[in-house]
């Protein structure tokens, strides 16, 4: 039978040099749908939390409310859809329902009234109930948070709600707008959930950003995706990072004893996902050897299909020629490269929250050369400014901490011209 | 494997410098080069990674940047056939001030930053170079060499 998905795995070399130390070994996992067939579309069981605080008046607001148009315009009549306003209070505008009600929830939309604070947790939390009424494994599940300020003290509980979301199957998508919020929060958000997140400095991109969203649940090709690396004896992976559809460190929740288990939710037909693995390899004599295996396994509901699997053999050759064991596969060294400038950044950024502002200095330095090296001259010139801010007052600018935060995981992707100014 | 930036051991296979994130390998080719030659004396000349070699002229301000004859800019060395408009050289980069045996560059500003062994200098504060010294316009790298 032929398989839904299709795994190709790229080493960072192919041949390694015999019987020298232990060394490091790269290894790229590239999942996409094999073809076109199993891009039918899932119906989405889909929950907007917006903010609706007081600083979401004048062009935000108005913004929010054609991009949620575009999405009641877009969905399927199926699909099942709600809407949850907060601010320090909540109100459920459009209970869970089926989106064909179109025409009555954009009429509601005209009775969003931006007032009062933040308060993240009450807003997801409803939200979240919301979603659960319609909770299906039939359906893609997600949930778009939308906020432009801080929370009130109440982080631990946002997580506790997007742990609780992605051990469901519900993604959480979070985006900011401006300047005045917790970037730190709302990736922590995605990243828990396995969804995205974005950073909105212009309210004309909140519309690219929902466009984006509802294409993304769209083109699901498999949901329960997982990955599973079993090391072979004498290879132990220490590290892994997803780099589609953005960078972020899976290696606390997928690592153990040397082998992998990544659990990656939902996989977009059209982006895939992509995995880095980061192995050490004892020394060995010439030959051929085998690292390990790779095991995708995922679900495509719609073909009734549970469980799959996909395994795919990883080998190298040892070698005595220096030339062989010297090349190195392009691709896997460009996005080696790409999250090593993410792990700078985020190695910055703790010590500037430690404290070592000498630390983060150097590493944003670091950062800043890698960047320029991988022609991002404009996150490069952003990492300049912030080291001369940290030189200056000890601390970041809030829009540059996001800029690097956001800019580097995000180095594995195209963005519209709205959504990177 | 040492970095040769930060000087952190690193494991034999990786790419990258895990303290400072330099390339490890590709680092060292560069390197090398630069430091085949480490003579002194007034005549100097920059090569490129391809084999290029530009002579600095003996003046005491030898402008670096990116010929436009429509802005009427003529740098006294112009690396747009090094690919310089590609790599983010600026049409005035930088300023090589030469002194008796000494020798400094100055970035002008530039938008992509001049570099000296990898570490961005200030823009307009001189920074002492010397024979086997890499120093990059933008992502132009070059090593300076006695003639």
């Amino acid at each position: 039978m032929k398989n839904e998905l299709n795994i190709k795995c790229i080493l960072s070399k192919d041949a390694l040099p015999a019987g020298s130390a232990e060394q490091a070994v790269y290894a790229l996992v590239n999942i996409k749908p094999a073809g076109e067939a199993c891009l039918t579309s899932m119906p989405a069981n889909f929950g907007l939390v917006l903010d609706r605080s007081g600083s979401m008046d004048g062009e935000k607001m108005d913004h929010l409310k054609e991009a949620v148009g575009y999405v009641m315009d877009h969905l399927n009549d199926d699909d099942l859809v709600s809407i949850t306003i907060f601010d320090d209070q909540v109100e459920t505008l459009i209970p869970s329902q089926a989106a064909r009600n179109r025409e009555e929830i954009k009429s509601k939309l005209g009775t969003i009234i931006a007032r009062g604070g933040t308060q993240i947790s009450d807003g997801l939390k409803a939200g979240l109930e919301e979603v659960k009424k319609g909770l299906s494994k039939e359906r893609v599940n997600r949930i778009l948070l939308l906020t432009d300020g801080q929370t009130w003290d109440d982080e631990p509980a946002c997580t506790e709600l997007a742990d609780q979301a992605g051990s469901q199957g519900i993604a959480i998508t979070s985006i900011g707008i401006g300047q005045d919020w917790n970037e730190k929060l709302l990736l922590e958000l995605s990243d828990r959930s396995r969804g995205n997140s974005h950073w909105i400095e212009n309210p004309l991109a909140i519309l690219d950003a929902f466009q984006q969203e509802v294409r993304s649940m769209q083109s699901v090709a498999a949901t329960n995706l997982r990955v599973t690396a079993r090391m072979g004896q004498g290879v132990k992976a220490v590290k892994v990072y997803s780099t589609v559809p953005m960078i972020c460190d899976r290696t606390i929740a997928a690592v153990n004893s040397g082998n992998i288990v990544a659990n990656l939710g939902a996989l977009d037909g059209i982006k895939g996902q992509s995995l880095l693995i980061e192995a050490r390899v004892q020394p060995a004599q010439t030959g051929t050897f085998r690292l390990g295996q790779v095991e995708v396994t995922y679900d495509v509901p719609s073909k009734a299909i549970k469980g799959q699997s996909i395994k795919t053999d990883l080998s190298v050759t040892f070698t005595d020629d220096a030339a062989a064991a010297a090349k190195v596969n392009a691709e896997v060294m460009n996005l080696v490269e790409k999250v090593s400038a993410f792990k700078l950044q985020t190695r910055a950024l703790t010590e500037v929250m430690t404290g070592n502002i000498d630390g983060a200095t150097k590493k944003l330095q670091s950062a800043a050369t890698v960047l320029l090296d991988l022609g991002e001259d404009e996150l490069a010139a952003a990492a300049e400014t912030e080291i001369r801010s940290l030189k200056k007052t000890g601390a970041l600018t809030t829009a540059g901490a996001k800029k690097l935060e956001y800019g580097t995981r995000k180095l594995t992707q195209q963005m519209t011209k709205a959504m990177v100014k | 494997m040492k970095c040769k930036e930060c000087e952190m051991e690193n494991i034999e296979g990786a790419l990258f410098c895990e303290e400072c994130g330099s390339k490890l390998e590709a680092a060292s080719d560069m390197k090398d080069r630069a430091v085949e030659s480490s003579g002194s004396g007034p005549a100097l000349v920059f090569t490129s990674a391809d084999g290029e070699t530009l002579e600095i002229p003996a003046k005491d301000e030898v402008v670096i940047g990116r010929e436009d004859p429509i802005s009427e800019v003529f740098p006294d060395i112009d690396l747009t056939g090094l690919g310089g408009m590609e790599k983010g050289v600026s049409r005035t980069h930088a300023v090589i001030h030469r002194s008796g045996g000494d020798c400094t560059v100055e970035d002008m500003g530039s938008t992509n930053g001049t570099y000296v062994n990898k570490k961005r200098v200030q823009p307009h504060v001189p920074q002492a170079i010397k024979p086997g010294d890499e120093v990059r316009f933008g992502k132009l790298a070059l090593a300076l060499k006695a003639a």
